[in-house]
């Protein structure tokens, strides 16, 4: 490690040619000589604003169209959700997690629940393991129908709206066929699923996976080469790979940018091993290439989905071990360790052992991590979340350069936030 | 390594603790000689009151969980007392594009309350936003920060909501019936 | 102690319309106002995922009159809160209900906007209804699509009946 005379280190060759802005990395700050000649325009994009996808607010200074400065406020969806986590036991502490990404729900509950099963030591039985990873690519398939649909309303390409729509719907009565409810499912649960899987899923999920990659080949066929929808989208926000990584990007922003990372390859979690998928990689960095990893990303998602159903294993559907796990309930009228046990696990809680753990799985948006830390009570001592869409907004300004105040929707467009995510 | 002090495993995490003066030269050697150069998430805890409360572990892992032996709920005892309020997390990960392996380390410094901590916004620009955050909600000042405001509360927002000592705040369920 | 139960709904509803005693006019009137019904895009967090879904085709708001969501509260009537409130959001969220012109109705569609839901903590205002006057609380979380409709459903029928909007009745400042 170089060092000058003054201490101060030599700065490493990866932030050469950076777009990054200093001396903030998160705020453009109009340049000072521009400043002077005036007519500099500050408008506030405030927080109810049909296509900021929720509750952002961003300052942008303006030089006529062009965007000369931004910065992006936010917590107006602020939830407290780490400190109310804290204040429940860790059965109950689970629906919390589905509310903080509101579009790719059963990720955030997965990424809690394996924490907790991280520092309990418990592994949960191949069909949960396998339920699991399919209820998961289909979270990230309503998540990326969502992201379509509002993103193509807001470029004007309004009937996707509609179409996207139709196919989340589609979704959601999987959901509920499953779970009893559209969203915020609460299904998984330490130690596996809460419940078994009903009869007559196999056969819709089944004919869902035959039916969507048409619907997938029907969006493309409307967006791909369409002149108007190029011409928004190519060459708008562009972000290299260097500074991707530096800026901490992860998921379909950063595999837009050429680098090949996808948790589910690289630390592979739950079944996703035992499957063969592709990880979509594009190389221009540009609001384009963000759209067609996503497209490519729902075609993936569906041939997992597809090879979950095939490889479905039978089995129990959560861990055996009654001191995390309810009993089932024919057991509380003739066993009394049973009822004990049920007594103990609904008013107490299981308690897990003393520990911290970071957990991460690739949510729709990127890494989604679950910072952990118990003190070996029935209650969590600390929850954090690392919300890929608080760190994307950060590359909010070092995207938005040199753009027009057009471009600058396509691009928040592009980087896919969820408020609920970013503000927790 | 640069403010080495101490490093440990747990669960197939590692876990190195670094002394908060050395912090941002501990992440230039970490950067610059060892690949990490993503950093996921700073997460910072606090621990007051951590021993007060008796609490019971259990003693299971991955093979299974014998429970006829005795007392495998563990004795209920105090946790060790830790020497310091606050510990601040920085999860890295080393990011190279085909990769197959995902290398990580979770860098630690412990503060007592403002006490401030090197921020390495200059080392990782992604820190930026995630130091705030961690300004904000745990009060814990960064030295070296460019923008050190609050981000999540309302700028003219007192005192950090997440610390131990902060009420959850919200309202007392009235029911309708008990009239 | 108030009843509850179905039925009593309708039954308020029918004995006030006939204390209200409205002229033919004002029969007109409502009936133009309840059934173009124009929502403010209001959508804060999960619940604004099943607004939208209303706006799809298989639950279709635009046949009960919300033919269009407007972007600006000038040209709005209805501001369907969807979503939690945090105390930051709430001083946006009572500008935007002071630029909404009269008369202009509230639902608050949800737990978090009805009471707070499960946030019971610093962050989240306890309930909507503390600082905007709200006509309609749909419960769920989130209501399903047919539950909003419900209570969009309901609201109309409320105009219709001639119960004025919440802010007169509550006699707080609109």
């Amino acid at each position: 490690m170089a060092t000058t005379a003054q201490g101060r280190t030599r700065q490493a060759p990866i932030y050469v040619d950076t777009r990054i802005p200093s001396p903030i990395p998160s705020v453009l700050q109009v340049d000072p000589a521009l400043r002077e000649e005036g007519d500099i325009l500050e408008v506030n994009f405030g927080p109810n604003h049909p296509s900021t996808h929720g509750v952002l607010r961003l300052i942008v200074e303006l030089n006529g169209e062009r965007v000369e400065g931004v910065e992006a406020v936010i917590g107006y969806l602020h939830t407290g959700f780490e400190k109310n986590m804290e204040q429940k036991t860790w059965w109950k502490a689970i629906t919390y997690p589905e509310r903080i990404d509101y579009l790719s729900f059963q990720i955030n509950e997965l990424a809690f629940v394996l924490a907790i099963e991280k520092l309990l030591g418990v592994e949960p039985p191949p069909k949960a393991t396998w339920m699991r990873t399919l209820l998961c690519e289909l979270s990230r398939i309503h998540s990326h129908l969502i992201w379509l649909g509002t993103g193509a309303l807001e470029l004007g390409a309004i009937s996707l709206l509609w179409y996207c729509f139709r196919e989340r719907d589609a979704v959601l009565d999987l959901f509920e066929l499953v779970t009893g409810v559209r969203m915020h499912t609460r299904y998984f649960q330490a130690g596996g699923l809460a419940e078994d899987i009903p009869p007559g899923f196999y056969t819709e999920c089944r004919k869902f996976a035959d039916m969507f990659p048409g619907r997938v080949d029907e969006y493309e066929a409307l967006l791909d080469r369409q002149a108007i929808w190029l011409e928004r989208t190519k060459g708008i926000g562009l972000l290299s790979a260097e500074d991707a990584i530096a800026l901490g990007q992860s998921g379909p922003v950063l595999r837009a940018s050429g680098v090949d990372w996808d948790l589910r390859k690289v630390e592979p979690y739950l079944a996703y091993d035992q499957v063969d998928f592709d990880v979509p990689v594009y190389f221009n960095g540009d609001v384009y290439d963000r759209y067609k990893v996503r497209m490519d990303e729902m075609r993936e998602s569906t041939r997992i989905v597809q090879q979950c159903l095939d490889g479905m294993p039978e089995g129990p559907w959560i861990v055996d071990d009654r001191k995390i796990v309810l009993p089932p309930r024919h057991e509380l009228h003739t066993s009394m360790e049973s009822l004990i046990h049920h007594f103990k696990l609904v008013t107490e809680g299981y308690r897990v052992p003393a520990g911290e753990v970071y957990v991460a799985v690739e949510s729709a948006r990127g890494e989604l991590g679950c910072y952990v830390v118990s003190d070996g009570g029935s209650k969590p001592w600390r929850v954090k979340f690392r919300a890929p869409s608080f760190v994307a907004l950060e590359a909010t300004a070092t995207t938005v350069r040199g753009s027009l105040v057009a471009d600058l929707i396509a691009i928040l467009g592009s980087l896919d936030t969820v408020m609920g995510d970013c503000d927790r | 390594m640069p403010g080495f002090a101490s490093v440990s495993e747990a669960r197939g995490e590692t876990t190195v603790i670094v002394e908060t003066a050395r912090l941002r030269e501990a992440a230039e050697f970490l950067r610059d000689e060892r690949g990490f150069n993503f950093l996921s998430d700073i997460a910072a805890a606090d621990y007051l009151g951590w021993n007060e409360r008796t609490v019971a572990g259990y003693w299971g892992h991955r093979a299974g969980r014998d429970i006829n032996l005795p007392g495998s709920w563990g004795l209920a005892k105090k946790p060790e007392p830790k020497a310091k309020r606050f510990s601040i997390s920085y999860q890295l990960l080393a990011v190279v594009s085909g990769a197959r392996v995902a290398p990580r380390v979770r860098v630690q410094v412990w503060c007592d309350d403002g006490e401030p901590v090197p921020s390495v916004v200059s080392v990782w620009p992604t820190a930026d936003w995630h130091e705030r955050e961690a300004y904000d909600l745990m009060g814990i000042p960064f030295e070296g920060h460019p923008n050190l405001k609050r981000i999540l509360m309302d700028d003219d927002w007192e005192g950090h909501p997440l610390r131990k000592d902060y009420p959850i705040g919200g309202e007392p369920v009235r029911f309708s019936g008990a009239e | 102690m108030r009843r509850k139960g179905p039925g009593v709904f309708e039954q308020e509803l029918g004995d006030l319309e006939s204390k209200l005693g409205l002229t033919t006019v004002e029969k007109a009137v409502a009936w133009a106002q309840g059934h173009s019904i124009w929502p403010d895009t209001f959508g804060l967090a999960c619940c604004a995922m099943e607004m939208i879904a209303i706006v799809g085709s298989r639950y279709d708001v635009a046949r009960f009159g919300a033919e269009v969501f407007r972007s600006s509260p000038r040209q709005a009537d209805l501001m369907i809160v969807s979503g939690r409130v945090s105390h930051k959001m709430a001083a946006p969220l009572r500008q935007i209900y002071d630029q909404m012109l009269e008369p202009k109705w509230v639902i608050a569609m949800g737990a978090c906007a009805s009471s707070g839901g499960m946030f019971s903590n610093y962050a989240v205002l306890q309930g909507v209804d503390k600082i905007v006057p709200v006509d309609v609380h749909v419960p769920g979380c989130p209501p399903r699509p047919e539950a909003l409709l419900e209570g969009i459903v309901r609201l109309q029928e409320k105009i219709l009946a001639g119960v004025p909007p919440a802010y007169e009745i509550r006699e707080v400042a609109s």
